[in-house]
Parts: C-alpha cells; sequence; structure tokens
C-alpha cells in the first residue's frame, strides 16, 4: 500500500459524495492509502485565481502544506479542476524560491506548517491507467464490464495546459480508454470528448455552456454509448444534473447515464451500492447496471 | 528534384502524403484530396505545401509571408489542431507513416481551401482598442523609462502575432460566436497592463460587457494551441483580476468568482448552495427553483445550514487579510512564479547564459554591471 494524501475538494465533499465514497473503497484494491488531511480548502477552482490570485495561491499552499506535513509526497486529486489548480500553485512554487520563501513565510506567521514544495499532485486517473495502479486494477475488476459501449469524457483541466498537466497527448489521450478496457468495457470513440463540458460559466452563461454541453452527449449517443465516463465531478455534475436544461433547451431527452471513474472501476471491481450511491444521480443509471446484470 | 526547396549538400529526403481538404465557397464544393511528395527531411508543413503547389496542383490556396513564425499568417490545422504551418517539422510524422489530415482554422468562415475570413478576427481586436492610450496628446519631452519588473505583467501578450491559432479552437466561441475571444483579449490585457496606458478602466468596462472576458469558459485550448506562448487564458484571468481589484465586478462572472474568495474565507469550503444567488441574484435563482428542486432530491444541494466549515478555519481567514497587506493583487498576482525571460533558452554553442540573472516579476533586478 502506498500512502498518499487525499485531497476530496468541495464537491467529493458535499454534492458529489458518491464520488467520495466510490474513491474511498476503491482505493485498497488499487495499492492505494487514503490519508486524510487535518485540515484543509477549497483550490479556488480557478475563481480565486482570477480574483485574488495571490489568495488562491496562499490557499493552494496550505493544503500543499499540510500533505507535506502529513508524510507524503503525492497529493491525490479526484477533479480535473482541483488537479489543475493544486499543479499550478504547486509549479509556481516549485519554480521560484523567493516566491516560495514568502508564502511559506505568510503560513508559518497564521499557524500552519511551512512547505518546502516536496508534493506532487497527481489525479486517481493517472494513479490507475499505469504502473502498479494498473496492474492491481486489472485483478481488481474482476466482475468486468461485459463489454458495456463507454464513452470516455476527459474534460478540459486534466489535459490542458499540458505543460502545468502533461501526463499524456492532450490531443490524444489514452488512460480512460485503457482503463475501460482493462475493465472489459469497449470504449467508445468520438471526437468532443476532449472538449469543455460548460460548466465554468454554466451559471454566468447558461446558454453558451449548454451550447458546449450538448456536443459529448449527443456524440456519445450517437456513437452508441451505454454511458460516459468522466475523471471530474463538475463535468459529472453539468453533464448529468443539466441533461434535463437541454432536454427544455432543444426537446432531446438524451437520458446518457454518467459515471464518475470512480463508480465505472468500481462496479467492475465489484463495490456495493453504499459505496457506489447510484441514488444520488440525477439521469438514472439502473438501465446501465440491468444490462451488467448487477 | 525539379524544386526550389532543394536538399542541402549531405541531407536526405524523406517521402511522406497528407490529404488536404480542398474547398471553394463560390461553389461549395469539397473534397479531402490527397498528396505524395518527396522533400528534404527539413521541410515544414509550409515547405511541403509549397511542393504540391508548385509541382502539382497550383490552385491550392493557403496563406504565408515570413515562413518564420512571426508573420502569422500560416495558421490552419493539422489532425484537428491548429498550428503554424512554417513552425511544424514533418519528418517525425513522415518517418511514423501517418498521413496528416490539413484543414482550414475553426470558428472562422472558409473562403478557399486552407484560406480563412480573417475579418471577423480583425473585428474583434479593433473592439478592444488595440492601441496605447498615453492619456496626453503633445510629447513630453523626456521619453518614459518602464521597468523590466512593470513589463513583466504582459511579457508573454507582447509576444502574439495575431495568427488566430487560439481562436481556431476555442470552445467559447464555437457556442457563442460573439465572444470577443482569445485573440482580442489578449492584446485587451497588452494594455491594461501598460504603465504607459491610462485608459485601463474603460477598457475593463469594454471587456466586462456581454461576450467579454466573463464567457471564457476556461478550456484552455488556447493556451495549448499558441505556437508563440502567449497564454492567452492567463490573459483573461489577469484580465478578471485587474477588474475585481479595480471594483468592475457587476458581471455574474465576477459575482461568482468573488463568491468563492468570500466561502473559502468563511468556511473554507465552497458554499455551493448560496452561489446562484450571490452569482445571479435572488429573482433568477427563485426562476430556478424547480431545477434546483430537483437536484435537491438526488442530494446535489447541500443545505446552507449547519454550514460545512473547514477545522481552522481562521487560518484561511489570516492568510486573506495578510496577502491583502502585502499588495500582490490583480494581474502581478497571477505572474508570480513566471520566469520572464525563461523562454529564451540559450545553448553552449549560441553562447551560454548560466548565470544570468532572473528577472521576476514583483522582484526589482539587479542592476546591470558596468
Amino acid at each position: 500500500m502506498r500512502k498518499v494524501a487525499y485531497y476530496k475538494g468541495c464537491l467529493a465533499s458535499l454534492s458529489a459524495k458518491e464520488l467520495d465514497s466510490s474513491t474511498q473503497a476503491l482505493a485498497p484494491k488499487v495499492g492505494l492509502e487514503l490519508v486524510e488531511l487535518e485540515t484543509v480548502t477549497c483550490c479556488g477552482a480557478g475563481d480565486i485565481h482570477e480574483a485574488e490570485p495571490d489568495y488562491y495561491l496562499h490557499l493552494n499552499a496550505r493544503i500543499l502544506a499540510y500533505a507535506e506535513a502529513a508524510g507524503c509526497d503525492t497529493l491525490l486529486t479526484v477533479c480535473n479542476v482541483c488537479t489543475l489548480n493544486l499543479r499550478q500553485a504547486n509549479w509556481q512554487l516549485k519554480n521560484d524560491d523567493a516566491l516560495r520563501q514568502r508564502v511559506s513565510d505568510n503560513l508559518e506567521r497564521v499557524g500552519v506548517p511551512p512547505y518546502s514544495a516536496n508534493v506532487e499532485v497527481r489525479h486517481l486517473l493517472w494513479e490507475i491507467a499505469e504502473g502498479e495502479g494498473y496492474e492491481l486494477l486489472k485483478q481488481s475488476a474482476h466482475k468486468g464490464l461485459k463489454g458495456l459501449k463507454v464513452a470516455p469524457f476527459y474534460g478540459c483541466q486534466i489535459l490542458r495546459p499540458s505543460k502545468l498537466l502533461g501526463f499524456e497527448d492532450p490531443d490524444r489521450p489514452w488512460s480512460l480508454e485503457r482503463i475501460i478496457e482493462a475493465c472489459g468495457g469497449e470504449a467508445i470513440d468520438y471526437p468532443a470528448k476532449i472538449k469543455c463540458c460548460g460548466f465554468p460559466i454554466i451559471q454566468a452563461r447558461e446558454e453558451t455552456a449548454l451550447g458546449e454541453l450538448i456536443q459529448p452527449i449527443e456524440q456519445a449517443k450517437e456513437a452508441g454509448a451505454d454511458a460516459l465516463v468522466t475523471p471530474c465531478p463538475l463535468c459529472h455534475l453539468s453533464l448529468d444534473a443539466w441533461q434535463s436544461k437541454l432536454k427544455a433547451a432543444t426537446g432531446q431527452d438524451f437520458q446518457m447515464p454518467i459515471l464518475h471513474l470512480s463508480q465505472l472501476v468500481g462496479v467492475a471491481a465489484g463495490l456495493e451500492e453504499s459505496e457506489l450511491k447510484f441514488k444520488r444521480h440525477v439521469v438514472p443509471v439502473a438501465p446501465v447496471l440491468e444490462k451488467l446484470e448487477v | 528534384m525539379s524544386t526550389h526547396i532543394a536538399p542541402a549538400p549531405g541531407s536526405s529526403t524523406i517521402e511522406l502524403a497528407l490529404k488536404i481538404w480542398r474547398y471553394d465557397a463560390e461553389t461549395g464544393e469539397k473534397e479531402l484530396k490527397r498528396y505524395e511528395v518527396e522533400a528534404p527531411d527539413w521541410v515544414t508543413l509550409l515547405d511541403v505545401l509549397d511542393i504540391v503547389k508548385d509541382q502539382q496542383d497550383g490552385t491550392l490556396a493557403y496563406r504565408k509571408s515570413c515562413r518564420m513564425m512571426i508573420c502569422g499568417s500560416c495558421g490552419m490545422r493539422m489532425d484537428g489542431a491548429a498550428v503554424l504551418a512554417c513552425k511544424t517539422r514533418m519528418y517525425d510524422i513522415a518517418k511514423s507513416g501517418h498521413e496528416p489530415v490539413i484543414s482550414p482554422m475553426g470558428n472562422l468562415p472558409v473562403l478557399k481551401d486552407l484560406v480563412v475570413d480573417m475579418n471577423p478576427f480583425w473585428g474583434k481586436v479593433r473592439a478592444v482598442k488595440p492601441w496605447l492610450d498615453p492619456g496626453y496628446d503633445e510629447v513630453a519631452e523626456k521619453e518614459r523609462i518602464v521597468s523590466q519588473q512593470q513589463m513583466n505583467v504582459i511579457h508573454k501578450e507582447a509576444l502574439c502575432i495575431m495568427c488566430g491559432c487560439c481562436v481556431s479552437e476555442c470552445n467559447s466561441m464555437e457556442s457563442d460566436p460573439e465572444f470577443l475571444g482569445p485573440a482580442a483579449l489578449a492584446k485587451g490585457m497588452r494594455f491594461v497592463g501598460d504603465v504607459r496606458d491610462e485608459d485601463d478602466v474603460e477598457r475593463l468596462n469594454t471587456y466586462n460587457e456581454e461576450h467579454g472576458i466573463w464567457d471564457c469558459t476556461r478550456c484552455y485550448f488556447c493556451n495549448e494551441r499558441c505556437p508563440k506562448g502567449v497564454d492567452p487564458r492567463d490573459a483573461i484571468a489577469k484580465l478578471g483580476a485587474e477588474s475585481i481589484k479595480q471594483g468592475i465586478d457587476h458581471d455574474m462572472g465576477a459575482k461568482h468568482a468573488k463568491w468563492f474568495v468570500r466561502s473559502a474565507m468563511t468556511t473554507g469550503w465552497l458554499r455551493e448552495t448560496e452561489l446562484v444567488p450571490k452569482t445571479q441574484g435572488v429573482i433568477s435563482a427563485i426562476k430556478q427553483t424547480k431545477f434546483a428542486l430537483g437536484l435537491a432530491k438526488r442530494g446535489k444541494v447541500p443545505p446552507p445550514f449547519p454550514p460545512h466549515v473547514a477545522e481552522r478555519v481562521g487560518e484561511a481567514r489570516a492568510l486573506y487579510n495578510l496577502v491583502k497587506e502585502q499588495g500582490r493583487e490583480g494581474a502581478l498576482g497571477i505572474v508570480q512564479g513566471e520566469h520572464a525571460l525563461g523562454r529564451i533558452e540559450f545553448t553552449e554553442e549560441a553562447g551560454a547564459r548560466e548565470n544570468a540573472p532572473e528577472i521576476q516579476p514583483g522582484v526589482e533586478p539587479p542592476p546591470a554591471e558596468g
């Protein structure tokens, strides 16, 4: 078991608790021991970066500092937006000694442990798409997905900007496909899998956001997908919860089930409904489960 | 080979094939045509197009000028991704046997083959008032010296060559064609951040309008595609930060961003349920009641009381007060950690500058020697 600091972020803590419970249940099966941090806050979701950038940097440094203080060299994330925000702040801090010193001094002044920039931020997707995590995943996914047609949806901030993320080719990613296939599913290909779900502007510019949101759902449906899987709870929220608004706006009722990455792998690994919590989804997941005879 | 692009003595040639979308706006005819080319191993995509036009099909239309990544004419898509043709070397592609598909840039009307109508692009650039407004008509007797530190805030924006590669894949613009977009907004930041410009408040008010900065969906395609390292999304974030610093925060996007700050200071976590009324206002939020109730049934609307409060949230509040005193607000906060001249790589052959002083945002550079 590898000890990693676990950063849930806002959604998995509250409105997407199913992401947290499925991640916690899956982690030991893929060789990860999740260390809960003493105290952390929101990463700012790109919004604090835009409103108060220096405060954004300090909030993220505080999260990284508590991960370091817990003796972990890896901070595990389960959200694209958390991943980018934490990696961006970490890059700033690693890249500039004077800046890191000022931020670290500020942290100490308010009672936070200093940060020496010895933590790497990694998404769960990366942990299970290669190496030991991938080998354990293959062993764990004994129940399989029985040829279920799954559309991988990456979203943006796990691919771009690649200079801050850099796990895979942002135009030809492979990690979700590899995991779907390792679990016995069939990965569906479609152009919008690397595009935006519209979530960051879904409240301020709903019409523009819906114009983005419809693309992956429509294309995945046309390509014959039974379900769509995403590594990001913000993508999940817009794809799942805002689907009803697409119906109102376009008359099309897609009924496309949206799964968190940890849920998809969790189904293949035989997790219980109490851990997967599909009842918390807006679009019913029942058709998928029926197909898998779960 | 009977071409002006001849292999240099001692260099070898490569064979490659590529497919080009041919299109004529006048007739509406569209065809994906395949071409085979033998070329020197150092060729770029632009060189290959030149060979095709010179030797095989003189009707092929594309734009070019400088051939050295500075004029911004030859933006086009290779396998769906916007590139500068003159920056794209073909050796690895040829050796892999892959046959790339070349098509015009996205989000702009196609005129012929790989040539797009740049008028919508230039219209948006003009809309951001792309010139310096020093706030006086008569030039002062003494020139105004701007420090490197001050220019660091816009060092990336100043690199833009207006090729349109960022606009090509802008996800917001696909959905809202009126969005000012990454190139125009990066140009806007280039002047908002320039200490010599006296028009920043007026500019920010304009950029805060309906199809301005808060339309950006943060897909980061612009940063990924820019061949010059401008990072237009970062420029848009800088404009947001400068707007909020100046108190220009009437847009729902700005209110949305400010609520995250408020949430972090008070509970540490995003106060999700209050985000809608804080962003859209109470009336709009009430109109969303039916939708919200649907989500509430699935536990997607966590009750605001009792609030979900992070342990020792006082630290987050104290940090806020502390950083406010240190004055790295606005764009200056965003460029921290960037090494302003870090993109220039000096090689041993070209004269190494391993010990060159690094000039960083927010830090006065050391005085020049001698």
